[in-house]
């Protein structure tokens, strides 16, 4: 269990839907194979309609939310409107790449809704955007997600089926790894609203 | 055909003649041929391998109370962060009254321990009694003196009854064989020791023991990673060994004890913002 992006693990998932959009993540912060706590956040609000989630090196989670958080205060003062998704996917990418030599380890997956049409935008820690996929994961649990994902998935769920289909996929996904798990939380954007649910998941 | 010669049966012989008694043969790994063997540390096998670097990622534990020894055992195979199982059997019931845990190279504990069950079954033919456990354990550490650096990975516990009472040993893969009273092995044992060392006491009940144990192996798995699935215990007493619990879930466990403290067992005792 060597490596940087192993050394706090957990897993994230976003998944689109008809005008709405969703994405999951574990609760875990560990250190190798001791967990320290599970409740830890590691998706964030950006705006109403912008979600960002974050896998990786926790302190570069921590540390680059904190840099996205400032970009878009300062977006919204300069320019005196808010940020479209699309805008704020892009603006991930170039900080990203700002720091190739020396790079920010953590799995971005930005999360939207744009005229009621879902964004999704998931990165290689230096800013390498891919936006045209239905589904993404991120994260030590990744390729586990990836296998429930492609069972469960079909395109233009409701916001409630998404919801139920997100959950599942990240705990079968975490079930399978030991550095994600212990509990879940699924987010789903749609034009109304944020509903944030908490799952119960194993709690080993 | 096979000659019994009856000198054959002697103590004396016992060891020298089963690996030519052919009926009973369990073939013997040779050691690898060029080993570079030191003092410390891991063997240089043809230059180095790092397959033989397994973890001993578990949580098993053992004490002994006056009513006999308790075994308690989690069930998860890990390789590295992938979970490849969680139903393992990590209590080897070598025979009606020795039983061994497994902690480290799975492969390496079920042959070994296999091994071992042979020879007390030989013995016991040979010899009208059964081996003791102190015999037992100290058969399994000579082996695995003999293949010392070579790469072995084993962190396990022999427990058992004979003439003299029941008895725990932790044997690993260094050689060491220790007589204890209280063991906890792999990488789940600093977290069951704490809750076991809170409560042991030499004269618990039966019921008292158990539940001991399996709050002990639960709160392993709730901090490690590499500990989970479910908690199988065994207890040893004067007349053989009898499985407590085959399989009890340490998800269902997490909840009911949160449930007893009053509280969800979701993580979020503190109401953390979850924006």
């Amino acid at each position: 269990m060597s490596g940087i992006f192993e050394y706090n693990g957990g897993s994230i998932v976003g998944m689109k839907g008809k005008n709405c959009i969703a994405v999951a993540c574990d609760r875990r912060f560990g250190q190798q194979m001791s967990t320290i706590t599970t409740n830890y956040q590691k998706v964030f609000k950006i705006q109403d309609n912008i979600l960002l989630a974050l896998s990786g090196l926790n302190t570069d989670i921590h540390t680059f939310y904190a840099l996205m958080e400032k970009e878009i205060n300062l977006y919204n003062l300069k320019e005196n409107r808010k940020m479209k998704p699309t805008t704020f996917a892009n603006l991930v990418a170039s900080a990203l790449y700002e720091r190739r030599f020396g790079p920010f380890f953590v799995t971005p997956i930005v999360a939207g809704l744009e005229n009621g049409k879902p964004i999704l935008a998931t990165y290689d820690s230096i800013g390498c955007k891919s936006d045209l996929d239905d589904f993404q994961v991120g994260g030590t649990g990744g390729n586990y997600i990836y296998g429930a994902c492609e069972a469960f998935f079909k395109p233009d769920m409701s916001p409630e089926e998404l919801e139920e289909v997100i959950g599942q996929s990240l705990v079968s996904g975490c079930d399978r790894d030991a550095l994600s798990g212990w509990g879940g939380v699924v987010y789903v954007l749609t034009e109304q609203k944020i509903t944030v649910k908490i799952l119960k998941t194993k709690q080993t | 055909m096979i000659d019994f010669d009856p000198s054959t049966f002697g103590l004396a012989h016992t060891y020298q003649k089963e690996d030519k008694d052919e009926i009973n043969t369990l073939a013997l790994p040779s050691a690898p041929q060029v080993i570079y063997r030191t003092l410390n540390g891991p063997t240089q096998i043809n230059g180095g391998n790092k397959l033989n670097n397994f973890k001993h990622g578990t949580t098993t534990l053992g004490f002994v109370f006056k009513e006999g020894i308790l075994l308690a055992v989690d069930s998860r195979a890990s390789m590295g962060s992938f979970l490849s199982s969680e139903q393992v059997r990590k209590v080897i019931e070598i025979n009606e009254y020795l039983l061994g845990t497994m902690a480290g190279g799975a492969a390496d504990c079920q042959y070994w321990l296999a091994y071992l069950a042979n020879h007390c079954r030989t013995y016991e033919l040979k010899n009208g009694s059964k081996l003791s456990v102190a015999a037992a354990s100290k058969f399994l550490q000579g082996i695995l003196i003999g293949y010392r650096n070579s790469g072995l990975s084993m962190g396990c516990m022999i427990a058992g009854t004979d003439l003299s009472g029941q008895h725990l040993y932790y044997i690993d893969n260094d050689g060491m064989r220790l007589k204890g009273d209280i063991f906890s092995v792999g990488s789940g044992s600093t977290y069951a020791y704490g809750v076991l060392d809170n409560h042991y006491r030499f004269d618990l009940s039966v019921n008292e023991a158990v539940e001991l144990a399996i709050r002990a192996i639960y709160h392993a798995t709730h901090r490690d990673t590499a500990s989970g699935g479910v908690v199988r215990v065994y207890h040893i007493h004067q007349n053989g060994w009898t499985k407590v619990h085959d399989g009890i879930d340490v998800v269902d466990l997490h909840y009911k004890f949160a449930q007893e403290k009053g509280l969800v067992g979701d993580g979020d005792e503190a109401k953390q913002r979850l924006f």
